[in-house]
């Protein structure tokens, strides 16, 4: 009972119910032990050590060391982390490939779900039906969904995209995405960005429909356009849930790989290697497991600072 | 693609201003006044949510379509046409030449076993951080959040020499163990932001009657879970089903491949070769989880939202 305040960390920042007038006490229970405490709280904690957090202690140790796993280890210091930000040429055309993947997925993701579930929430009927055949892809396995897209890509048999393209008359824009270095980097995120814009859809939907109509018509009443309406009102109130989607689809998009790796496995040459695709091929192909452990930590790290980017920017334009 | 959607969004919005002047005619005729306009306006959206979807979802209509194509019609026809003729040996050769059923069996135990896991474990940290409570629980819950934004990569390298020192490599708990991991703190979450909401009366209640924390977690806190559990299972079995990036680092043997491992296996062993069969391999596979997803689509979809909104 000594402990009356410390709840006030993580989760306690939002906003409660003030339904508990009374002092508040860390426990629901009137009497708890010590050791019920660690029998609920050890073994998940366990689990998620074991897994999630000794990893990323490894990853760090591993990232001084030169190891090939069979060998001795060697001691090389920060080596590994400066090969990596000034000598790795394929590090970098990585980095700026996982940027450019990153940024045609937020704009298929979130850009196209905005869209989508504005124009939804003027849908008169039927809208129960888009929501569910719209999230259909995100429910299927990216093995299959990279099978579909070669096929959709392909030029010899002409797959849908070339198909298409013969049909409106640009038999000369034929290609074959996946092996053209200038195409290939947006044909490895497209499939990406489709597999999920409808969880974004769904998510940003939820949140509109919540938006009080009575401010809505009020506003219009006022004489606001469609777009102050939709910026002073709509964007407003949905911010939160915008902060959260756009950190979702920014972290999902960082840490994207099957796709890239089963279409082209970074091919040809360079063109869709991604930092995920990299460290996964300087582990288990060339198996220099601590050059890869400080391109992971650097993955961590680029996920890291992405959050606290989209948190600076989104509430900085909130106190304007 | 952007533009032309944006447009009926604008319009009903533009059109609203001059309306107030009607306003002062019998509601009767204003509605009638208006509605040739709305009409169209009602048109041109459900025209345009229609070219969307069917352009989000074409992609897995061909793939069911050309499933039941012959190879010929496959290599020479018309990628837009129904199949000249519907035949069913694709499916035949999908299964004599993959192992299919093995990969389904292995893909339902890894993601039988890690849902328990997340459940689980999942509620047991909700009840110990947000009903039992301690000193540091806030310190807790934050390296429990870490595991949100924390990407998969991170786990592999180390996990695969730990696995490699204590025989855990090529096995279905090699896949679990992390799938739950990573799931772990989302499934948190949706438990403590449930849990918070269990009065605390009913807890004193219990507690005069001598409960104490197990009997509490056993007879109050886990039978009032369930749609929680329903949530979590739902959500995560998505992603567990169609794991990827564990099941490909960890395991080795084809007994132990799992349903996405196995498609992958097709395209090697058939090279390029028989497509139609692939396309209809990918249809087995997908379709129990999309069975599944279009019976408990409400559920799935409160799921997804509920997920994303409070996390």
């Amino acid at each position: 009972m000594a402990d009356t305040v410390t709840t006030a960390g993580v989760g306690a920042a939002e906003p409660r119910s003030p339904r508990r007038a009374r002092p508040m006490s860390t426990s629901m229970l009137p009497r708890r032990s010590k050791l019920s405490v660690l029998v609920f709280l050890v073994p998940p904690l366990l689990l998620y050590g074991v897994a999630v957090l000794l990893p990323i202690l490894q990853s760090l140790f591993l990232s001084v060391f030169r190891w090939d796993g069979i060998t001795d280890m060697v001691f090389v210091g920060f080596d590994n982390y400066v090969k990596m930000l000034t000598r790795d040429d394929v590090f970098w055309t990585a980095f700026g490939n996982a940027l450019g993947y990153l940024a045609i997925c937020l704009v298929l993701q979130l850009g196209g779900a905005l869209i989508v579930a504005s124009l939804l929430t003027a849908l008169p009927r039927a809208r129960e039906l888009v929501k569910t055949v719209y999230l259909l892809p995100a429910i299927i396995s990216t093995v299959a969904i990279a099978i579909l897209f070669q096929r959709i890509y392909s030029l010899e048999p002409v797959g849908l995209l070339n198909q298409i393209l013969a049909w409106v008359g640009l038999e000369n824009l034929q290609n074959a995405w996946l092996s053209d270095v200038n195409t290939v980097l947006a044909a490895v995120s497209i499939p990406e960005g489709w597999r999920f814009t409808g969880l974004y859809m769904l998510i940003i939907y939820a949140a509109l429909i919540a938006v009080p109509k009575e401010l809505e018509e009020a506003a219009r009443l006022d004489g606001a356009s469609w777009w102050q309406v939709f910026w002073r009102i709509r964007f407003p109130y949905i911010r939160p849930v915008w902060i959260t989607t756009t950190i979702m689809a920014t972290t999902f998009a960082l840490r994207g790989f099957d796709i890239p790796y089963l279409l082209t496995n970074g091919g040809p040459g360079q063109a869709s290697e991604l930092l995920t695709t990299y460290m996964y091929k300087t582990a288990f192909v060339h198996t220099d497991y601590g050059y890869a452990s400080a391109i992971s930590v650097f993955i961590v790290v680029e996920c890291l600072v992405a959050v606290g980017i989209i948190f600076l920017l989104l509430r900085r334009r909130d106190d304007s | 693609m952007t533009a032309p959607v944006l447009t009926p969004a604008v319009s009903p919005a533009q059109s609203e201003p001059p309306q107030p002047p009607r306003s002062a005619r019998p509601a009767g005729r204003r509605i009638r006044s208006l509605s040739p306009r709305l009409r169209v306006q009602r048109t041109i959206l459900t025209v345009t949510i229609v070219l969307i979807v069917i352009v989000q979802v074409y992609p897995l209509v061909w793939l069911f379509l050309t499933s039941f194509r012959t190879a010929s019609d496959f290599a020479g026809g018309n990628a837009f046409a129904l199949p000249s003729e519907w035949t069913l040996d694709n499916y035949a050769r999908a299964f004599a030449t993959g192992n299919l059923w093995l990969n389904i069996v292995n893909s339902l135990i890894v993601t039988l076993g890690a849902s328990v896991l997340i459940v689980v474990a999942g509620m047991m940290a909700a009840y110990a951080l947000e009903v039992l409570g301690f000193r540091f629980s806030g310190l807790v819950k934050a390296l429990f959040l870490l595991g949100i934004i924390v990407p998969v990569q991170i786990a592999l390298v180390p996990l695969f020499i730990d696995y490699s020192q204590i025989g855990l490599l090529d096995t279905h708990m090699s896949m679990i163990i992390p799938l739950a991991a990573f799931a772990l703190p989302m499934s948190i979450y949706l438990f403590s932001s449930f849990y918070e909401y269990i009065p605390r009366e009913m807890y004193e209640a219990a507690s005069i009657d001598g409960a104490g924390p197990y009997r509490i977690f056993g007879q109050i806190t886990f039978p009032l879970s369930a749609n929680t559990i329903i949530t979590v299972v739902l959500v995560n079995s998505i992603f567990i089903w169609n794991d990827f990036i564990f099941a490909n680092t960890f395991v080795l043997s084809d007994g132990l491949k799992t349903i996405p491992l196995g498609l992958q296996n097709y395209i090697g062993a058939m090279g390029n070769t028989d497509w139609t069969a692939t396309f209809a391999a990918v249809c087995v596979t997908v379709t129990p989880l999309l069975l599944v997803f279009l019976v408990l689509n409400k559920a799935m979809i409160n799921g997804l939202e509920s997920g994303a909104t409070k996390g």
